[in-house]
């Protein structure tokens, strides 16, 4: 009993779900879930569908190349059964989780590190060019000019009375 | 028409191959057409099969009249009607040779479970009276599986079973039995055996019932015989005495054995008169018991050896024989010495199957199997014979699949080095990890994240009103402003929006409401023939509504539409609905349909013909035209002149006498007029070229046919 990959979305397919397709050039696509199988019926490219591991994977979105992703490679060769080989085995594999997961972690850390400066820029920017749906453009610049005036004026007359006297 | 004919084929094809299979008496074995004849009756057979015959030949005939009928129909409505006849036609047809065909049918039924008799092969008739014990026998002797039962006439038809003998295949038919009768009291199921017996060419085996168990004594027996030993010429007969169980041949009383005597000679002349030979009378006579089965094979290879012989010597009398003979030779080697000559067989053999005699048996698989249990309880364990570094690993269950990995994906011999090299790796990376990185940009106050926060807020509920705007545009139309039911367009929303944008609305609203009409009532009260108020007037003949564009009459020339006159614009209109009219496809009735046919009444058509091109002249057929036109108007002109003169005259008789002799006079010009109008039309006749075709009289057409 093996797990395998499904051909389209790249995700494991359990003992009893999805559907396999052999062509005639005997080569088997498998496909986890009827909507993986559909989109490929309708020779959708998964490379460029967005919800795949493909497309992830092409686009930066996912780790591609790591030490963790060698260790599980599919071996032809039966190896004899040894108890503590198998034992050593199953350890690891739990540890080779771990610092996959970690690595995944840091991966998209730093895919993101960016962000929250932009998205502060772009708020600032939005205010400052969008004001008018708040605020009538012509209702803020009288008021500026208004208060500028009386200012002026007060102190002319001011000067004026000085003079006079 | 091509359903009629359909039809018709269709019926034809049915009844020829019910005729067709439904065997001719002559043309078979005289056996079988016999055996037919006694069971369905001859003449009635060949009376259902002739009137099929007919019926089919009716069904055509009534195809071909009305196919022909067909061509010359009119409408639509009138074809159909003509099909629908000639179909009921011969439905009404096949009804009356319904109580044949179900005749016919059981017929056929009883033949398909007549037995195949081969009339020419080796044959063994067995007869006798009733119970003697023929069914019996032929169980014994063949596979066949025919009733048997203590009540007279068990057997109710002919059976038919096969045995062998001298590698030969033959024929043994067990009959019903016969009683002694004369010929023509006989029933069904007598004549059965009697035409079987009359027409097969076969050994005989006439059973006698010694201990007279059956009913009937062997006097009656013996009567039988001789009464139906006329069927026996030429053929190898041999009487049997069944039932010697109850009674032996040797007990029985003085009479029946002088009687048995009897049938003994009898059986002897036909064995002389068949080639000469005359062996030992036992051949002849024979007993036996079908209860004990003793003597009954015997029986069956007297029977088969005297069939045989006859057949040999008829065969060698006929001239084929000869031809035959050449091909005939056995080769059979001449000893030479008295020398023995045994098999051979070698030595190797021999020994190694001593040897495998004495060989013991090795412990298997499959003995522990059943051992512990049989097939279904024990099961083997494969990995008995694992070649493991340790023995106790061999029972050990390797996990195949964990946290959704194949385990065999990852087993590798230096899984460990790797795997601390990893962690090396993982270390020296989470060390290198950087803090946070600094926010070069500060984040927003709260007041302005609020007003951010509304700002996008207005901005979705433009778009969301957009969208929903966009998607109903094309399935509904917007309701114009004229009926505002929310009331989203009046002045005072729209002064409330600007002043909450800081707006002054005031100006804004004054605007608008200048430019609006108002309410009519209001118009009407403000102003009321007020010359001054031009302006208003002004105003409101520049905003008044103009009048809807009325159609003009239908008649009238409008000089855009590009008509000549009014008279061609009527007509084209009367085109134009014309060609929109339905088509009657539906075959319903026209008015033209509805006069009845079978009186013969002409009919008042008209047929519109081609003169030379496009115009086309109005011609009325010309049988109806003169009996319908001018004899009508005859007779009416001569009507009314004999209304008004008996009118006029009415008080005088003498000038009444004048005037009926008057009027008489005038019935016989009318009368020459109309026949003079009839041979006028003739003249014409020619001349218009009515020809066949174009006349649509029902009538006319029959007697056209007739005439062809």
């Amino acid at each position: 009993m093996r797990l395998e990959k499904c051909w389209f979305c790249s995700s494991t397919i359990y003992p009893g779900h999805g559907i396999q397709f052999v062509r005639n050039d005997a080569k088997i696509f498998r496909f986890c879930r009827s909507k993986c199988h559909k989109n490929f019926k309708m020779k959708r490219n998964p490379r460029k569908v967005k919800w795949t591991k493909a497309y992830r994977r092409l686009h930066g979105k996912d780790m591609t190349q790591d030490a963790t992703f060698e260790f599980e490679r599919k071996r032809n060769r039966p190896e004899r059964y040894d108890r503590n080989l198998t034992e050593n085995t199953l350890k690891a594999i739990k540890t080779i989780d771990k610092v996959k997961f970690r690595r995944e972690e840091t991966h998209h850390k730093n895919r993101m590190k960016g962000k929250v400066a932009k998205e502060r820029k772009e708020a600032r920017k939005e205010l400052d060019q969008q004001i008018h749906m708040l605020v009538a453009p012509g209702a803020m610049v009288k008021d500026t000019s208004a208060a500028k005036v009386t200012v002026k004026v007060q102190h002319e007359s001011t000067d004026e009375n000085r003079m006079e006297e | 028409m091509r359903k009629v004919k359909f039809t018709q084929t269709n019926f034809h094809e049915k009844l020829s191959t019910i005729i067709e299979e439904f065997p001719r008496l002559d043309d078979i074995h005289p056996f079988y057409g016999d055996l037919l004849h006694v069971l369905y009756n001859k003449d009635h057979y060949k009376l259902a099969l002739g009137q099929i015959n007919t019926a089919r030949n009716l069904i055509s005939k009534i195809a071909k009249d009305y196919v022909k009928l067909l061509k010359y129909g009119d409408s639509l409505y009138r074809c159909k009607a003509l099909k629908v006849a000639a179909l009921g036609r011969m439905c009404t047809v096949t009804k009356r040779i319904g109580p044949s065909l179900a005749y016919l049918d059981q017929i056929r039924q009883h033949m398909a479970r007549l037995p195949s008799i081969d009339p020419n092969t080796r044959t063994i008739l067995i007869c006798g009276y009733p119970n003697v014990g023929k069914s019996s026998f032929i169980n014994k002797i063949t596979r066949a599986d025919v009733d048997v039962q203590p009540y007279a006439f068990t057997t109710k038809s002919l059976f038919v079973g096969h045995t062998d003998y001298k590698y030969l295949r033959y024929q043994v038919i067990d009959t019903p039995g016969i009683l002694d009768r004369p010929f023509e009291d006989r029933n069904i199921i007598e004549m059965c055996s009697i035409t079987a017996l009359a027409h097969l060419r076969a050994a005989v085996l006439f059973f006698l019932d010694i201990s007279g168990s059956c009913g009937y004594t062997i006097a009656q027996q013996s009567a039988l015989f001789h009464s139906i030993k006329s069927l026996f010429m030429n053929k190898p007969l041999i009487i049997v005495c069944n039932k010697t169980d109850l009674q032996s041949l040797e007990g029985i009383s003085e009479d029946d054995k002088n009687l048995v005597e009897e049938m003994k000679s009898e059986a002897m002349k036909t064995l002389i008169g068949q080639g000469g030979e005359p062996r030992e009378g036992a051949e002849v006579l024979l007993t036996m018991s079908t209860l004990t089965e003793q003597g009954v094979i015997a029986v069956k290879n007297a029977a088969c050896e005297r069939l045989l012989d006859q057949r040999v010597e008829i065969k060698m009398k006929s001239k084929k024989i000869n031809d035959c003979l050449n091909r005939f030779h056995v080769a059979v080697p001449k000893p030479r010495d008295q020398k023995e000559r045994p098999p051979c067989i070698p030595q190797a053999v021999l020994e190694a199957k001593a040897k495998e005699a004495e060989k013991e048996k090795k412990r298997l698989e499959k003995d522990i199997e059943e051992e512990n249990g049989g097939a279904g309880v024990y099961s083997a364990s494969l990995k008995k014979h694992y070649l493991l570094a340790h023995d106790e690993w061999k029972e050990d269950n390797m996990p195949e699949i964990l946290d959704g990995h194949n385990v065999y994906d990852f087993v590798d011999p230096d899984i460990l080095q790797r795997l601390e090299e990893l962690e090396k790796e993982e270390g020296l990376l989470q060390d290198q990890e950087d803090d946070e990185v600094e926010m070069d940009v500060e984040d927003l106050t709260p007041q302005q994240q609020k007003e951010l926060a509304e700002i996008r807020k207005k901005k979705s509920l433009l778009i969301r009103e957009h969208r929903i705007k966009k998607s109903t545009a094309e399935s509904r139309p917007i309701v114009p402003r004229k009926f505002d039911k929310d009331k989203r367009f009046t002045s005072e929303r729209m002064g409330r929006q600007l002043s909450s944008l800081g707006l002054d609305p005031s100006k804004a609203i004054e605007r608008v409401r200048s430019k609006s009409r108002g309410r009519k009532r209001d118009r009407s009260t403000d102003h009321d023939m007020d010359v001054d108020n031009d302006g208003s007037n002004k105003k409101m003949r520049a905003r008044s509504l103009s009048r809807s564009r009325s159609r003009p009459p239908t008649n009238e020339l409008v000089p855009g539409e590009g008509f000549k006159d009014s008279a061609q614009k009527i007509k084209a209109f009367k085109l134009g609905k014309k060609s929109v009219q339905k088509r009657n496809k539906d075959a319903k009735k026209g008015v033209d349909d509805d006069h009845d046919l079978r009186r013969g009444w002409p009919v008042m058509t008209e047929v519109w013909m081609n003169v030379g091109g496009i115009k086309k002249i109005r011609v009325y057929d010309f049988e109806s035209y003169f009996l319908f036109g001018r004899f009508h108007v005859c007779f009416i002109l001569v009507s009314c002149y004999t209304f008004l003169n008996l009118w006029i005259f009415s008080d005088n008789y003498e000038m009444i006498f004048g005037f009926i002799s008057q009027s008489s006079g005038v019935l016989s010009f009318s009368c020459l007029l109309f026949f003079l109008v009839k041979f006028e039309l003739h003249k014409y006749e020619s001349h218009f070229k009515l020809q066949a075709r174009l006349q649509p009289n029902m009538k006319w057409a029959l007697q056209n046919r007739r005439k062809t």
